[in-house]
């Protein structure tokens, strides 16, 4: 079976998706479940009267099927008690939507974890904010980068061979895959300056959000810096000069190898 | 009984008119290209009237004979080969079994190393897990930015044990045209053969065996607007290779079942064709991509063109944007009557995303917002502009399901 055979009722829900957005007030939650890098992610929002789902929004980034569940998951809880609402599995999305390709029954998974979440969070008291984006003061504290750094495996090897220390000549950069670790304003700066020399600089940090100024971050946002975040650089590899670096994904507690030209980790 | 003849005229859809009856888009033309019905037409005598067997010894079969050299000369001469370097495969995929594990094979003694760049097609890598099973060792040579192989990379990888590179004419995914004449002036006298895949380059990009010193060529006829099903292995001659389709000793031992004489002659027809028309049609389709890429980047926001700026197949515009999913963009475009094609994990049989995106750099959640439009024959400016008077929309709506598309947004002062 393709990976797009999907069932007409799956196609109606991503087509016109029901309750799409984010809901607000003292009674709701969210739960955010996924990650960008396995290609879907989802938050869904529960608003909460007298232990019932009085509201139900969410937004996916996804596939199709990532795109259907969600928006089944809601029709199907709202005015649900909470309890009873724990209890609808991955089996009853899919099958409230006639069926999902084998290979992507785990989107419907997907959508019923963020709704567990959802509700874990609203027991505990979480609010969306603390639940989604971290706040500004937490991401500002310096990510461990200054430890982190004496743990990259060969780091040493590759001096001269594509690990930078400083960067004098920002043109002895161009056209290559840099990626900057975030060690503050300075790191970040010269990230941003690197974009006019090639169209390939990421910044990796350890952190949700790099651990700069808000003046840095906003000027960041804007510019065409790739931010690679909760990302721990693990070892650098290559046949003679820097080609890949394995990283730690903190987020999936998996690890995968990013190409990379150019590691830079200032002094 | 009496034979009976069809005398109503067969008359032959034109690919071009067929699309727009059925309202359709195409623009993944790297996925499969219609057969030119003037290839067809080359092609059904050798079904009816000279149906032989090359290999019989009577008038039928010497009539084949005949047909099927003059074949193989018209395809040689496309790729500027001599007529014994062709040999008739059945699909390009084929052809890359030959090319790679039987030169492998027949050139063990020498060495147990192969060489394959990180941006070959799926096929080629699998073929290379194959030869790791079987006792060889296999290297990958990384790529840049723009999915281009390096020579100092290529180089620094070569050991005595060294037997052969596959390095790709173009990418059938990204577009980008590597610098494969460079490739085989490196490799050229170290007696360390280069295969390369052509299929996304045929009919693009200039292809001359003369000019370019390649020892091994994967070439498929449907690339070409020839039938599927039917591909062919340039061998440079004394370049030794052994079969891996054993049988009754057809093209010199090196691929054996009765050649499909139809399909061959419908490979010739479209070479023939290609060969006269290349020099109009390219600039053509180079400029439907052009105003496609250009109006892309300027109408969507948060959109970038990948693979190489300018070395690229003149065919092919492969795009990423921010924050949606490459099924989710397919989908939507489905219903909106375009057919295009993406590398995102969600559309592909492993889950994971395209390997050559990954090795450009790409962090995987970019790879997942890829979406390539690849023309050919029958595409036409209107095209462009039915196309781009439903892709924004189509990004916008997915982005605003994507919780991911506000952290892109300009932060407001």
């Amino acid at each position: 079976m393709k990976s797009t055979q999907y069932t007409e009722k799956t196609l109606d829900h991503f087509r016109n998706p029901r309750n799409v957005g984010t809901l607000e007030g003292p009674n709701v939650a969210v739960g955010r479940v996924g990650n960008p890098v396995c290609g879907d992610m989802m938050d869904i929002y529960i608003d909460v009267q007298d232990d019932r789902i009085k509201d139900i929004k969410f937004q996916t980034f996804g596939c199709g099927s990532a795109v259907a569940t969600s928006s089944m998951i809601t029709e199907l809880v709202v005015g649900m008690q909470l309890d009873e609402a724990l209890k609808v599995s991955r089996g009853d999305v899919a099958d409230a939507l006639d069926g999902l390709p084998p290979i992507k029954m785990h989107c419907s998974n997907l959508a019923a974890d963020a709704l567990h979440e959802a509700i874990k969070n609203w027991r505990a008291g979480v609010k969306p904010e603390d639940a989604t984006t971290t706040p500004v003061e937490k991401s500002c504290h310096p990510a461990p980068t200054a430890v982190a750094e004496m743990e990259i495996q060969k780091l040493d090897d590759y001096d001269g061979k594509g690990l930078h220390r400083k960067v004098e000549d920002l043109s002895e950069l161009a056209d290559a895959r840099v990626v900057v670790l975030d060690t503050g304003d300075r790191a970040a700066q010269l990230a941003m300056d690197l974009t006019d020399h090639t169209g390939r600089v990421v910044l990796m940090t350890a952190a949700k959000e790099p651990g700069v100024s808000p003046a840095v971050r906003s000027a960041l946002r804007l510019s065409d810096v790739k931010i690679l975040a909760e990302a721990q650089p693990l070892e650098l590899l290559g046949e003679g000069e820097l080609e890949r670096i394995r990283v730690h994904d903190l987020n999936e507690d998996e690890e995968y190898e990013l190409t990379a030209d150019a590691f830079v980790v200032l002094e | 009984m009496t034979a009976r003849s069809i005398d109503r005229k067969l008359t032959l859809a034109d690919p071009g008119e067929a699309l727009a009856r059925a309202g359709v888009v195409y623009a993944d033309y790297q996925s499969a290209k219609p057969v030119d019905p003037r290839v067809v037409e080359a092609m059904l005598p050798y079904l009816t009237e000279k149906f032989g067997n090359a290999a019989s010894l009577h008038a039928v079969g010497d009539v084949a004979t005949a047909a099927l050299e003059e074949a193989r000369g018209r395809v040689a001469a496309f790729f500027g080969a001599e007529p014994r370097e062709i040999v008739f495969t059945g699909g390009a995929t084929e052809a890359t079994n030959l090319g790679i594990v039987g030169y492998a094979l027949r050139n063990k003694r020498k060495g147990d190393h192969v060489i394959v760049s990180e941006a070959e097609h799926i096929s080629i890598l699998n073929i290379a897990k194959y030869l790791e099973k079987n006792g060889f060792r296999v290297t990958r040579v990384p790529i840049d930015l723009y999915g281009r192989v390096s020579a100092k990379k290529l180089r620094a990888r070569i050991t005595d044990e060294t037997i052969l590179v596959s390095v790709q004419w173009a990418s059938s995914e990204i577009g980008t045209a590597q610098p494969i004449a460079e490739i085989a002036e490196l490799l050229d006298g170290t007696g360390i053969a280069l295969h390369s895949d052509a299929v996304a380059a045929e009919g693009l990009l200039p292809i001359d065996t003369a000019a370019v010193p390649v020892d091994l060529l994967s070439l498929s006829s449907n690339d070409l607007y020839g039938p599927r099903g039917l591909g062919a292995l340039y061998v440079r001659k004394g370049v030794q290779v052994a079969p891996v389709l054993l049988g009754g000793g057809q093209e010199r031992g090196l691929r054996s079942g009765s050649e499909d004489l139809a399909s061959i002659a419908g490979f010739a027809a479209a070479a023939g064709i290609m060969g006269a028309e290349m020099v109009t049609e390219v600039p053509r389709i180079r400029a439907i991509r052009d105003r496609l890429v250009e109006r892309v980047l300027a109408e969507i926001p948060d959109s970038h063109l990948n693979g190489h700026p300018e070395q690229r197949a003149p065919n092919n515009a492969h795009f990423r944007f921010d924050a949606v999913e490459g099924e989710a963009m397919i989908l939507s475009l489905r219903d909106e009557g375009v057919a295009a094609s993406t590398g995102s994990a969600c559309s592909s049989k492993t889950l994971e995303p395209s390997h050559t995106l990954i090795s450009c750099g790409l962090l995987h959640e970019e790879a997942h917002g890829s979406l390539e439009f690849t023309f050919g024959r029958w595409s036409t400016m209107e095209d462009v502009e039915r196309i781009m008077a439903v892709l924004p929309g189509v990004i916008a709506r997915l982005r605003a399901l994507s919780p991911l598309y506000r952290t892109h947004a300009p932060a407001t002062p």
